[in-house]
């Protein structure tokens, strides 16, 4: 029997879910489910939009189908038109086309008019195909009437050779017979050929409820409501090409016309490729050569005393393959920026796949030292993979603004951009959408959105709605899951990328459409930095990092007050005592390794060289700990089990990390050594991790790889591990490279914590807000290493913290500075700066001379800063209540001209006797406004009232195993993703600070007191893991209450509100 | 916790019990309590809630309590009833509105009476809070370690006032000196309202009847001044022995015919239990909507002889009668079709009650020019309440029946056009939703038969071919045209 071939077809229409609220399926699924039904073609068209375009060609080039890049223009003035630039230059028009529509409006809007389509900014729309549309409610009759005449107007408009079309699609309203012939006709008599579409929405029709929620979530309505403004039938999906030759058996010609327009375009975005800037090379130099210049003599910079063998030979052997693979314009780009910050005293440290390397360590770009850490160059630029440098730069926070607008005044607006962000539905977001879609109360959609907060995984569904008080078995509440589930991952709408920019050779907007970004004065492109990953478009990320700006004022703190110059690059090296300090987890305030996890994990793992510390900074992560790999590394590292590898090969790949994988590097290299994934296949599957809550196929790539593993004759259980592992990566990836670039600042802050404990926290309370703890936690653990800190104070405290010397010893005081005080402006506090002068004498003084308002002299007042003056707290207040609202004009000072009330008030009024203040009132009064206390920890106050109690100190000398009653201030509560529901929570006493670890259980039984103590009773047994002590909690309960009686004095009611609000703790970070 | 959000109280409590704020209906409860309160004495005033400060109602019981067997009496019997009504209540005596104010709020019992001329001592060891002082003063007092009402006695006024302004001494001085402050009492909310009273208790039908369409001529004048119309009308009778009794009607359409109003009356106040006799009757309007004014009509459009020869239903003119229907069957039995956004042809129109503005109702209801939806066919002339199954012989997978069989007669077609496919409406909680919803997709043709008769038919379900899931569309008839 002869089977007829299935005749070639290519849908042209195809509207993705980057068209927000409108497309239903992901690019990656349209693509694929293209391919399985066997057209030879696909095209991407979203309305006025490119977002999607790059996952569907990344989608195509996987799958082996044919993309055609293209948009579907929806004009003002017109019928909308299909438009597929045929080569890279009619590509370019089309982006700048776009962009001019979008930056006429706000963000996501797009006006253009049939005059700019075929208009010179778009060279008249030659070689661009154009598919006009039909519009779909028009009847046969409104056709010939109306549509007719505009298809007429677009025949007219174009200009000789541009290639226009006409688009036919059935839309099952009763009438497509005479619909089709009607459109056959037009264009036959206009010379537009017809051409067979089915206007996709959705790559399966099973995605039809999911189109109704969506086009409700853009209506805001509900389905039941939502009436005609739902598409009647579920037609609009990909169809194989018989199924569309059936539908059009009249019309064959329109389907093998789909094929003639594919094969009419043949651009690709593959043509995009490393248009690297090439501004930072001088005239008579190429980028290579000017590359190698200026890495020698940063090289000889670095090494003073002649560059080791070692590091030359890696920056021979780097420069090589840069040159090979064209990359020396990338490097410079990047060299350019950071040598404008090191110019502006601006500090800087680059990190990703290509910072870590020699080259970039001669040229300043990373502070790492190559000779410290063997760094296979070719395992982040290789040659192999195809794949672009990666270099990200953490600047100082508070001065990342610099570095953006020197690049946009380098570069012009018109060839730097900021990289777009895809936001995407998450599960809470689906959910209260999806629920509001399906017209859900209020509070039941409330309930169901706050019980996925709990990261849902699918099997605790179930109890999970029960547990909220609904019904698992609803139907309706069922409905919504699912199709959360699917709506989750769906692009919403694009925003700005914090630090990412895109540079160009030409204009940007020859490259990628360019839009408004929701900030004023700020536009955006329409791809993410994944899109411009895999297209090799050259990108930057200008990161803000606070522990570079805490760095920074630290090396400037010790350099003014000890007289040592430091930089990143200059710290003394492999200093054990730095080591014996971090072993301890005596690690509070330390870059990366401050959490309570990583606290916990530093006696463990014991760091003595600079590369524990980048496994330190890698192994609390949710890769390794979901792949189970941080007991095996542990066990071999401290020698109780054999470090063993599953084959040679491997061993190459896992020997630095004793066989155990802790990098996404490693895991990338397994997928290639271990499981035969070709470099590129190993890419798709790390893009797919990033991304796979977005497309299904996770489980094509888990099969081949525990499959290719387990064939090699690896150990299957292994493999699993390995897998998952790869798994936790695509949440949050941490490579290896980045790690090295983190782990000099643990040691850099690490080292200054351990020498200059008083800069150290002086600098971190400077750089506010920033890491895990309060300043409580800082000034407390500042005293614990034994630095004196001083209260604030007007005569003594600048805005920032200061150090200031001891009359005795060579060692400096913490002054805190006065921006601790809650409610205190840093105008206000420059201007009492800057009328110092020596000192002030009283309030009036300081009132008249720097002019503050009333409203911050009594935050002043509120925070006891006129002890200098000899006031305390009730009498500062008491004083500065009198003052008047305007302050006085100068003039009148400098006549001596008193005004009338302030004199009066200030010298002729009666003495005012006030109630005493206890010490316990003090301490209170000190945590309303600057949420710590010098006088006294409020424990100490408390203890006398507790009974039965052990204080944190004595921890260290309970036996593991034994119960102990705890209480202390809540500084902290943590619950991690990565510790499956387990709540950590540190608690603060007048001796010392304990860890308590809470179990779900015992959360759920005491979930009230576990979120909103202040003040907590803990009985709990004690556990020791090396100097680590934990108390795992039995019982809890809340005295926040008896914060109260501190305050009490003899007979008075206690203050008001008790200043419980002030003993807040940092939650859930 | 006050001012804490709603999400963080469920973080603690799961399964919190939330209601959302009513102030207008505290006031109305707050006002309706200081009503109730008359019984104690005539002059009484609600004071709404300020914060964390209970709302309270004040009550001028100046030479009442010996009615209640003195103040403690007085207060125990207030209580006791305020609490079996459901409330939590606390109630305090001074001699002065200030003291009375903070002991009742900040003293220690639930009834608190100071004794005449000891008011500085009671109030001594209360919280300046007691004081009704803002937030903002109490705040600045507590700072200064000022936090008893005794704190304050000795405190020179002068430095006092320069800080605090002078609230602070004027509240203090409210507090302990009587006579500053006065209780402005509950006053009636002003409704539109007719009142008539009978020297001698009226006691038969007709003189009630009578009665009620004079107030209802006075009131509808009234209303015809102010350019409204009654949406509905209580009618009060109160009887000579201390009871009332009362009719209620409501209208579709604003209204102030009095004679229409008053035939609505007549249904029901023939069951009106009028006791021994009724010395007082009032008409009012609890429910109003504005009214353009209009024409009196020459003639009362009841009148026999005119008739109203217009076809076009004039809503004026159907009203009267809906009204009557309504208020003799009740509001749910009298409807009329509405028509409907859904795309499953049988449930594009409804019934709404006849009543219901139009307008009012939800944008499914609303109706759009039929013969223009977007993306629709046309619809027959007659539509099935049901389709009617039919046997049909049709080309797989979509094309339109060549014959079909309907209640035994063969129908060989001629023409079709077709399909306009339809898909379920999925978010009806009827429909499965795991099932194989093209199970349930609709494709509807319009065909002619050899006769020139012409149908509307549907195949249910699509077919899925060979390997589908096994159903198997079904044929049916929907609808004739004409």
């Amino acid at each position: 029997m002869m089977i007829a071939p299935p005749p070639a077809y290519a849908e042209l229409q195809v509207t993705s879910n980057f068209s927000f609220l409108r497309g239903v399926s992901h690019a990656e699924e349209l693509v694929t489910q293209a391919k399985i039904l066997g057209h030879r073609a696909i095209a991407i068209t979203d309305h006025n939009s490119l977002a999607g375009v790059v996952r569907a060609h990344v989608e195509a080039k996987e799958v082996g189908i044919k993309l055609l890049v293209g948009v579907r223009l929806d004009l003002q003035d017109a019928p909308s038109m299909l438009c597929f630039p045929r080569d890279r230059r009619a590509y370019g028009r089309l982006c700048r086309l776009l962009t001019m529509g979008m930056l006429r409006g706000e963000k996501g809007d797009c006006f253009l008019w049939l005059d700019d389509v075929f208009g010179p900014e778009n060279g008249g729309g030659e070689n661009q195909v154009f598919i006009v549309v039909a519009p779909e409610d028009a009847t046969p009759q409104e056709l010939v009437d109306t549509f007719a005449p505009a298809l007429n107007g677009i025949r007219n408009k174009a200009v000789e050779d541009a290639l226009v079309f006409l688009a036919g699609h059935r839309v099952y309203r009763g009438d497509d017979e005479r619909r089709l012939a009607t459109l056959s006709d037009l264009a036959t008599a206009h010379g537009v050929p017809l051409v067979a579409t089915n206007d996709i929405h959705a790559h399966e029709p099973g995605r039809k409820p999911l189109q109704d929620v969506l086009w409700c979530i853009r209506e805001h309505c509900a389905v039941a409501q939502a009436g005609f403004r739902l598409g009647v039938n579920a037609e609009r999906h990909l169809k194989a090409p018989t199924e569309m030759a059936r539908l059009f058996a009249e019309y064959p010609d329109a389907i093998a016309r789909t094929m003639e327009v594919a094969d009419l375009v043949t651009f690709s975005l593959d043509e995009l490729r490393y248009e690297y800037p090439e501004d930072v090379v001088p005239p008579g130099e190429t980028p290579q050569s000017e590359l190698q210049r200026l890495t020698w003599l940063g090289a000889k910079d670095r090494y003073p005393d002649g560059v080791p063998d070692k590091v030359r030979g890696l920056v021979e052997h780097e420069l090589e393959l840069i040159s090979a693979l064209q990359y020396a314009s990338y490097f410079l780009t990047v060299y350019d920026i950071v040598r404008f910050a090191r110019d502006r005293d601006i500090l800087c440290q680059g990190r990703g796949s290509a910072a870590n390397s020699a080259v970039c360590y001669c040229l300043g770009i990373t502070a790492v030292d190559p000779d410290r850490i063997e760094l296979l160059f070719e395992r982040f630029v290789s040659a192999e993979r195809d794949e672009p440098p990666d270099i990200d730069v953490d600047f100082e926070h508070e001065r990342r603004e610099e570095v953006i607008q020197y690049i946009y005044d380098k570069y012009g607006r018109d060839r730097a951009g900021m990289t777009a962000t895809v936001i995407s539905y998450r599960t809470r977001s689906a959910v209260r959408e999806v629920s509001k879609a399906l017209g859900l109360s209020q509070d039941v959609a409330g309930a169901l959105v706050g019980m996925v907060w709990r990261s849902l995984k699918d099997e605790h569904t179930d109890a999970y709605i029960r547990e909220a008080g609904l019904d698992p078995a609803d139907p309706r509440l069922r409905q919504v899951l699912d199709m959360s589930r699917e709506l989750r991952g769906f692009p919403r709408h694009l925003s700005q990328h914090v630090g990412g920019f895109v540079l160009t050779r030409g204009p940007l907007s020859e490259v990628v459409p360019i839009s408004n970004a929701a900030m004023e004065d700020r536009t955006v492109i329409e791809w993410d930095k994944d899109d411009l990953d895999a297209l090799g478009i050259l990108k930057v990320d200008v990161l803000g990092l606070g522990m570079l700006t805490c760095i920074r004022k630290g090396f400037d703190l010790i350099s003014d007050h000890y007289g040592q110059s430091f930089d990143l690059a200059k710290v003394p090296a492999e200093d054990p005592g730095v080591y014996d300090m971090l072993c301890k987890g005596d690690s509070l305030g330390v870059f990366q390794v401050e959490s309570r996890a990583q606290m916990t994990m530093l006696p463990r793992l014991k760091p003595r060289t600079f590369y524990d510390l980048v496994i330190e900074v890698a192994i609390v992560r949710p890769g390794p700990i979901q792949g189970d790999m941080v007991h095996p590394y542990l066990r071999r590292r401290n020698g109780e089990e054999e470090a063993v590898y599953p084959s040679k090969e491997l061993e190459e790949v896992l020997g630095k990390t004793l066989g155990v994988p802790l990098f996404q590097e490693q895991a990338m290299r397994i997928a290639i050594v271990g499981a035969g994934f070709t470099p590129s296949e190993a890419d798709g599957l790390r893009r797919s991790m990033a991304t796979f809550k977005r497309t299904g196929k996770i489980h094509t790539f888990r099969d081949k790889f525990i499959n290719g593993m387990a064939a090699r004759g690896y150990d299957r259980k292994f493999a699993e591990r390995c897998f998952k592992q790869i798994e936790g990566f695509g949440e949050y990836g941490f490579p290896e490279s980045h790690a090295a670039s983190f782990s000099l600042l643990v040691y850099v802050s690490a080292w200054m914590k351990c020498y200059f404990p008083a800069v150290f926290a002086c600098a971190l309370l400077n750089s506010q807000p920033m890491g895990f703890y309060a300043p409580a936690q800082i000034v407390r653990d500042a005293q614990d290493h034994g630095v004196k800190v001083w209260p604030a104070d007007i005569n003594h405290s600048d805005w920032d913290c200061t150090l200031e010397p001891l009359h005795d010893q060579a060692a400096v005081a913490l002054r805190l500075g006065l921006r601790q005080i809650k409610g205190m402006r840093e105008d206000a506090a420059n201007a009492l700066m800057r009328e110092r002068d020596g000192s002030y004498r009283d309030p009036y003084d300081l009132w008249r001379r720097a002019a503050l308002r009333p409203g911050q002299l009594e935050v002043l007042a509120q925070a006891d800063a006129f002890a200098s003056v000899g006031l305390a707290r009730r009498e500062a207040l008491w004083a500065v209540r009198a003052l008047g609202d305007s302050p006085l004009p100068l003039f009148a000072a400098s006549n001596h001209v008193a005004p009338a009330n302030a004199e009066v008030s200030e010298f002729y009024e009666p003495t005012v006797s006030l109630p005493h203040a206890s010490l316990g009132e003090e301490v209170i009064a000190d945590y309303l406004s600057l949420r710590m206390s010098l006088k006294q920890h409020p424990l100490a106050l408390l203890r006398p009232h507790l009974g039965q109690t052990n204080p944190a100190m004595q921890l260290n000398e309970t036996a593991t195993g034994s119960m102990i009653n705890l209480v202390g201030l809540v500084t902290c509560r943590q619950r991690p993703g990565t510790a499956s529901g387990v709540i950590f929570i540190t608690l603060e006493d007048e001796t010392g600070v304990a860890n308590i670890i809470v179990w779900p259980k015992v959360f759920e039984h005491y979930r009230k007191v576990v979120l909103s103590a202040r003040l907590l009773g803990v009985r709990g047994e004690v556990q020791r893991e090396g100097l680590v002590i934990h108390v795992i909690a039995k019982r809890m309960v809340d005295l926040t209450p008896r914060l109260a009686a501190i305050a009490q004095p003899d007979n008075a009611p206690p203050p008001r509100a008790v200043g419980v609000s002030s003993f807040r703790s940092r939650d859930f970070h | 916790m006050l001012g804490m959000a709603l999400a963080d109280a469920r973080a603690l409590v799961p399964d919190i019990d939330a209601t959302a704020a009513d102030p207008a209906g505290d006031a109305k409860t707050l006002a309706g309590l200081a009503a109730w309160c008359g019984q104690y004495t005539p002059w009484t005033s609600p004071e709404g809630a300020d914060g964390p400060v209970g709302a309270g109602v004040w009550l001028d019981v100046t030479g009442c309590a010996h009615l209640f067997g003195g103040e403690q009496g007085l207060l125990e019997d207030l209580v006791g009833r305020v609490e079996s009504l459901g409330f939590d209540a606390r109630a305090g005596i001074a001699d002065t509105p200030g003291a009375a104010w903070g002991i009742t709020r900040f003293g220690k019992g639930r009834i608190q009476i100071i004794a005449p001329r000891s008011t500085r001592d009671a109030l001594g060891d209360l919280p300046v809070a007691a004081l009704r002082l803002p937030t903002m003063i109490t705040d600045g007092l507590d700072g200064l370690g000022l936090r008893r009402v005794g704190d304050l006695y000795d405190l020179p006024r002068g430095p006092l006032a320069a800080r605090f302004g002078t609230r602070v001494a004027d509240r203090l001085d409210a507090a302990l000196n009587p006579g500053s402050e006065p209780v402005s009492p509950l006053v009636p909310v002003p409704e539109r309202r007719e009142q008539m009273a009978f020297a001698e208790p009226i006691g038969l039908l007709e003189d009630i009847e009578r009665g009620l369409e004079a107030l209802l001529v006075d009131l509808c004048m009234r209303m015809d001044r102010e350019s409204v119309g009654a949406r509905r009308v209580d009618f009060t009778l109160y009887r000579v022995d201390g009871g009332i009794a009362r009719a209620r009607i409501g209208t579709s359409r604003p209204t102030r015919d009095a004679h229409h109003l008053a035939r609505l009356f007549a249904e029901q106040i023939t069951d009106l239990d009028l006791g021994l006799g009724i010395e007082v009757m009032a008409v009012s309007v609890p429910s109003l909507e504005p009214l353009v004014p209009e024409q009196m009509a020459l003639a009362d459009r009841t009148q026999p002889g005119q008739r109203n020869n217009q076809s076009s239903p004039d809503p004026a003119s159907v009203a009267p009668l809906v009204d009557r229907l309504i208020n003799r069957l009740g509001s749910h039995s009298v409807v009329r079709l509405t028509q409907r956004q859904s795309h499953i042809p049988e449930h594009a129109a409804a019934e709404i009650p006849a009543a219901d503005d139009p307008v009012k109702s939800d944008t499914s209801t609303t109706t759009l020019p039929i013969a223009r939806v977007p993306g629709r066919g046309s619809r027959p002339l007659r539509l099935f309440p049901r389709p009617q199954s039919i046997q049909a012989v049709a080309p797989v997978p979509d094309g339109p029946p060549a014959l079909f069989r309907w209640r035994r007669v063969l129908h060989r077609i001629a023409r079709a056009e077709g399909p306009e496919r339809i898909a379920p409406e999925w978010w009806r909680t009827s429909l499965p939703w795991d099932a194989p919803w093209e199970a349930a997709t609709r494709d509807y043709y319009r065909v002619e038969d050899e006769e020139g008769r012409r149908f509307w038919v549907y195949r249910k379900g699509l077919y899925s071919g060979p390997d589908g899931d096994g159903h198997e569309p079904t044929w049916f008839i929907h609808g004739q045209f004409a």
